[in-house]
């Protein structure tokens, strides 16, 4: 008995220095608040900020460096060391540093949002509706898309990137096969028609009429450029989607597309089949213009001759309706430097930030005129008009509306879709089940 | 007659055992040779026509590989090295001493394994930033990695292997514990301490996700995050990717190879036992 | 001998002992305990907490709220139901195949060393790499296994790791693969223990092959058994990796396990509170196996 009575006095004395420690997160954050600020004093002294950015893939990504050089010429006493936390596990790796405070960071790329509801959710970013106000920044010019990630009248974030999907085709590869090119206003049964016209060869030199990544927005959400669901709308069961999955199935039957499972197990990437010239349609991202265009002058693609046009749409829907992805700045909300840091958020998404991320290919947030015309006078942008028109879009629809349990449903809905894609359950039952699904996260 | 047929039967299952256990690295170092276009063709080119000796040397380039191997192999070498001296100190008394509190200690011991790391990473990590101010350092992996209750388990299980007869007769020439543990049972337990070795080793130069979380500066990252990072952003670049994976398999099969020998030299060679 | 030790200060040497016995102990233990066990028991106390990270809020107590929560959650079944499924396949064949893999490696072979330096190759090789090798080789449609399927007359060969019915069996096929190098090397340690006088002595007594390895090898090998069936089940229980690399958790759910789940609840939806609770499960889990093998040693042992 006295030997128990000592190991739970021992696990007691241990839990109770674990909840000192687990204090650490708030109770102790003056002495750190103090060494944080004396560091700052120091740093401050010869007028010296240093700012640390949160970001993934930084050596393969263009405009991280291109955006801190040009607003370190308007601020020499700013520097800004980058993070590179990864792509894949990038949510991961930054929502662990900014568990409990003290982070260390001050700018948060904010990748999507799942990600962005998680870090909202835990006030990890600062509020910047006030700032807004104080600045004066025009939300307007983002085209309607921060209104989507608004939380309550509150905004968190300000995008300085804004993707939005396209269809990417090889000109090559039409005219081989003698078929009409895409146009910015095509039914989805004029895109299938066009789809099955392109497929020829066998094997390894087989080429596909189109091509679908493995993720769920290549597919699932045609369903909700006509405007009328989100894919948070259980209620119906989905029905919506179902079209489109029947189409992309029976193309995958008909040998129009590689196979879902073969992509899967092989985790192929979508540049290398577009690249190869190995399908001559897909609909994918517009970050992948700047992609393309860099291994189309590096040498490292065959698909030269490309061209872009709009999504297309289903049956008395508007052209230029489309799926977005913001990108966007927050300021941690445990950063020493809030203002600088603040400071470069405004920057990076304002005007001069885009004109900084269009140099390097990349489509900023903000779509001017100018903008589209410096992307479009690129070289290796297609020189066709319609190339040019198609980065107008007229309706942009996000790829996961912003709710607080956006990652439980961002999972659920990437499962039903490995299933349904790998035929491991029927259409019908599939989205029977996504409802299900998405109603208990929910409802 | 009996005894030859068993021995064919012996090498016709060790051939197809090596055959798959082959198959794949073969594949590996193949595809490394390739260009990426090449290297799904069927039938299979095993040996590739014109093999591209440049992907050995790009893969230098691409990515800082060079530094990524310079901070794992510290890393793994630091890990295991406290990891071999600690377990085995550790273990020594769990196998061969009395004391208050043994079995509990080592029920404790063996059941923090089971708890999977993910449940625990957040607040180590929290305990590691704030407490000991560990983030973006390397010694934060080797807190974490070198003082694994594993260890302890395995080397106890090996200890209690090992006769008790030895040490008493050892404690009656006038040895004590500390000369015991580091006179005999160390050079006894050569195979088990080979074991451990290469579990840690392996583990230490394979781990991702550790040094992904506490390690953010690329000066500072191992190569398994390269690895991972050059997936994630040359995933089209197949022959790259098994080029570097190879590269990164030189090391751990190096130290296997010359721990090798210690396995057929254990306890009963030295004949020791019985 | 431990009889006539007692008489003189027997109290002051036990003391003395455990003194000895504690420094052996504490350069592991001390580091155990402040970078493992103090956040495995935070992790404990935040099962009963509400904590999504927040440094504004902290973790705050619900009681038994997240335990509570496990009973509606179907992905946690889900996931319950799987990791059974792939331990009790898993533990077995890799117990099998390790030992018998030990004890022909064992044998004065042609090539030995050879053989052995091979089967430890998927062990040592990184999972990043060769799970990518592995999708490539099973690839349902282009990958070089399904073509010679194919081509002996195989009309519709499984899809293995995107196939609803193959998947599970193309994981534990994975893991038994990438994991036997390791055991047999402990069971070659093992096997290295075993006086060869005993096998001579079984040789005089008329015992064949099989009754000396069913008399003397696996009796003798009881420790390293034991060893080797508590790591493979921990490691099973554990498993995430693997399933990350392999399947991905899917198609759909089919092989989504606890860990993969509580990587999700943790890091995707951070609720850190209910990760920790579902880590708990599994932890108890593996606990009451742990606790059931030990009973079963200490039986066949006595």
């Amino acid at each position: 008995m006295n030997k128990l009575r000592k190991v739970t006095s021992l696990i007691l004395a241990m839990s109770l220095s674990a909840s000192v420690l687990a204090g650490c997160g708030n109770g102790s954050t003056e002495s750190q608040a103090s060494q944080a600020s004396q560091a700052q004093a120091s740093s401050q002294a010869g007028g010296q900020v240093k700012l640390v950015w949160a970001l993934w893939d930084k050596d393969k990504t263009t405009y991280y460096q291109p955006l801190i050089d040009a607003y370190k010429e308007k601020n020499p006493n700013v520097t800004i060391e980058m993070k590179d936390l990864g792509s894949t596990d990038y949510q991961t790796a930054l929502g662990t540093q900014l568990a409990g405070g003290d982070s260390g960071l001050d700018i948060i790329t904010v990748k999507d949002v799942p990600g962005y509801a998680a870090m909202t959710n835990a006030g990890q970013l600062e509020d910047l509706t006030q700032y807004i106000k104080d600045n004066n920044i025009d939300l307007k010019k983002y085209g309607g898309i921060t209104d989507q990630v608004t939380v309550d009248g509150k905004l968190y974030e300000l995008p300085f990137r804004s993707d939005f999907w396209l269809l990417y085709y090889n000109k090559d590869l039409f005219d081989k096969a003698k078929v009409d090119y895409p146009t910015n206003d095509m039914t989805f049964e004029q895109y299938d028609a066009l789809a099955r016209k392109l497929v020829s060869g066998s094997g390894n030199d087989k080429t596909y009429g189109a091509h679908y990544h493995t993720w769920r927005s290549a597919v699932q959400l045609f369903g909700i450029l006509d405007g009328k669901h989100t894919v948070l709308d259980y209620q119906d069961g989905y029905t919506w989607m179902k079209p489109y999955y029947e189409m992309v199935l029976k193309q995958q039957d008909d040998g129009v597309v590689m196979d879902y499972a073969t992509l899967k197990t092989s985790s192929t990437h979508y540049s290398g089949v577009f690249e190869n010239s190995s399908v001559a349609m897909m609909n994918m991202g517009s970050w992948f213009i700047s992609t393309l265009m860099a291994d189309n002058k590096a040498g490292k693609s065959t698909a030269k001759n490309f061209g872009i046009v709009k999504y297309p749409h289903a049956e008395g829907v508007e052209p230029g309706s489309t799926l977005a992805t913001i990108t966007g700045l927050a300021v941690a909300s445990s950063s020493k430097n809030k203002e600088a840091a603040l400071d470069f958020v405004k920057f990076a998404s304002g005007e001069e930030g885009a004109v900084v991320v269009a140099k390097t290919g990349t489509i900023p947030a903000i779509m001017s005129d100018d903008v589209i015309e410096f992307i479009t006078s690129m070289e290796g942008f297609p020189t066709d008009p319609n190339s040019k028109e198609a980065l107008k879009t007229s309706h942009t629809y996000l790829e996961m509306p912003m709710n607080a349990k956006s990652a439980e449903v961002e999972t659920a809905l990437n499962d039903d879709h490995d299933a349904i894609m790998t035929k491991s359950i029927s259409i019908d039952e599939g989205l029977k089940k996504m409802s299900e699904d998405v109603k208990a996260i929910l409802g | 007659m009996g005894k030859a047929r068993t021995k064919v039967i012996l090498y016709v299952i060790l051939i197809l055992l090596a055959f798959t256990m082959l198959l794949p690295f073969v594949w590996m170092l193949s595809a490394s040779l390739k260009l990426n276009k090449d290297v799904f063709t069927f039938p299979i080119q095993w040996i590739p026509q014109n093999p591209r000796w440049e992907n050995y040397q790009d893969i230098w380039t691409v990515i800082p590989l060079g530094r990524f191997v310079g901070n794992t192999a510290i890393l793994t070498v630091i890990v295991t090295l406290l990891q071999l001296l600690t377990s085995s100190f550790a273990a020594y008394a769990f196998a061969k001493l009395d004391f208050k509190g043994k079995n509990a200690l080592f029920l404790g011991y063996i059941s923090t394994i089971a708890v999977p790391w993910q449940a625990y990473m957040v607040p180590q990590f929290i305990m590691m930033r704030n407490t000991f101010h560990l983030n973006d350092k390397l010694t934060a992996i080797v807190c974490l990695q070198a003082f694994s209750a594993f260890g302890v388990f395995l080397m106890r299980q090996f200890y209690a292997d090992i006769p008790n007869e030895l040490c008493e007769a050892a404690r009656i020439d006038g040895l004590n514990e500390y000369q015991i543990w580091g006179k005999i049972m160390l050079p006894l337990s050569k195979p088990a301490l080979s074991t451990l070795t290469i579990f840690t080793f392996v583990n230490t130069w394979n781990d991702f996700l550790g040094p992904l979380i506490y390690l953010t500066t690329t000066e500072k990252k191992t190569l398994q995050i390269g690895l991972r990072m050059f997936i994630s952003q040359y995933s089209t670049e197949y022959g790259l990717i098994m080029a570097a994976s190879v590269v990164a398999l030189i090391p751990v099969l190096i130290v296997f190879l010359s721990l090798q020998k210690y396995f057929v030299q254990g306890i009963a060679t030295s004949g020791l036992k019985g | 001998m431990s009889t006539h030790v007692k008489t003189v200060s027997s109290k002051g040497r036990k003391r003395r002992n455990n003194l000895i016995a504690y420094s052996f102990i504490a350069p592991n233990f001390i580091g155990f305990a402040v970078f493992t066990l103090v956040p495995i028991l935070m992790a404990v106390g935040l099962s009963f907490m509400k904590w999504n990270g927040s440094a504004v809020q902290g973790p705050q107590f619900v009681g038994l709220a997240n335990y509570a929560k496990l009973f509606t959650d179907s992905r946690f079944k889900q996931a319950f139901i799987n990791t059974v499924i792939y331990t009790v396949a898993t533990v077995p064949l890799t117990m099998i195949t390790s030992l018998l893999l030990a004890v022909i490696l064992n044998q004065k072979i042609f090539a030995r060393n050879f053989f052995r330096t091979i089967s430890f190759f998927p062990y040592v090789a990184s999972l990043v790499a060769v799970a990518a090798v592995w999708n490539a080789l099973f690839s349902p449609e282009k990958g070089p296994v399904n073509q010679v399927l194919r081509a002996i007359g195989i009309s519709n060969p499984p899809g293995w790791a995107v196939d609803s019915n193959w998947a599970m069996a193309t994981l534990i096929l994975f893991s038994v693969w990438k994991n036997m190098g390791y055991y047999m090397i402990m069971y070659l340690a093992g096997l290295q223990s075993i006086s060869p006088e005993l096998y001579e002595a079984a040789g005089l007594d008329g015992a064949n092959t099989v009754q000396k390895f069913r008399y003397v090898t696996l009796p003798q090998l009881g420790n390293t058994s034991f060893l080797v069936l508590i790591m493979v089940t921990i490691q099973c229980f554990k498993v995430y990796d693997v399933v990350l690399m392999i399947t991905n958790a899917g198609p759909g759910t089919k092989t989504l396990v606890l860990v993969f789940h509580i990587y999700n609840v943790a890091f995707k939806q951070w609720d850190l509170g209910y990760a920790s609770a579902i880590s708990m499960v599994l932890f108890l889990m593996v606990l009451i196996v742990t606790i059931v093998q030990f009973r079963g040693e200490k039986k066949i042992s006595n």
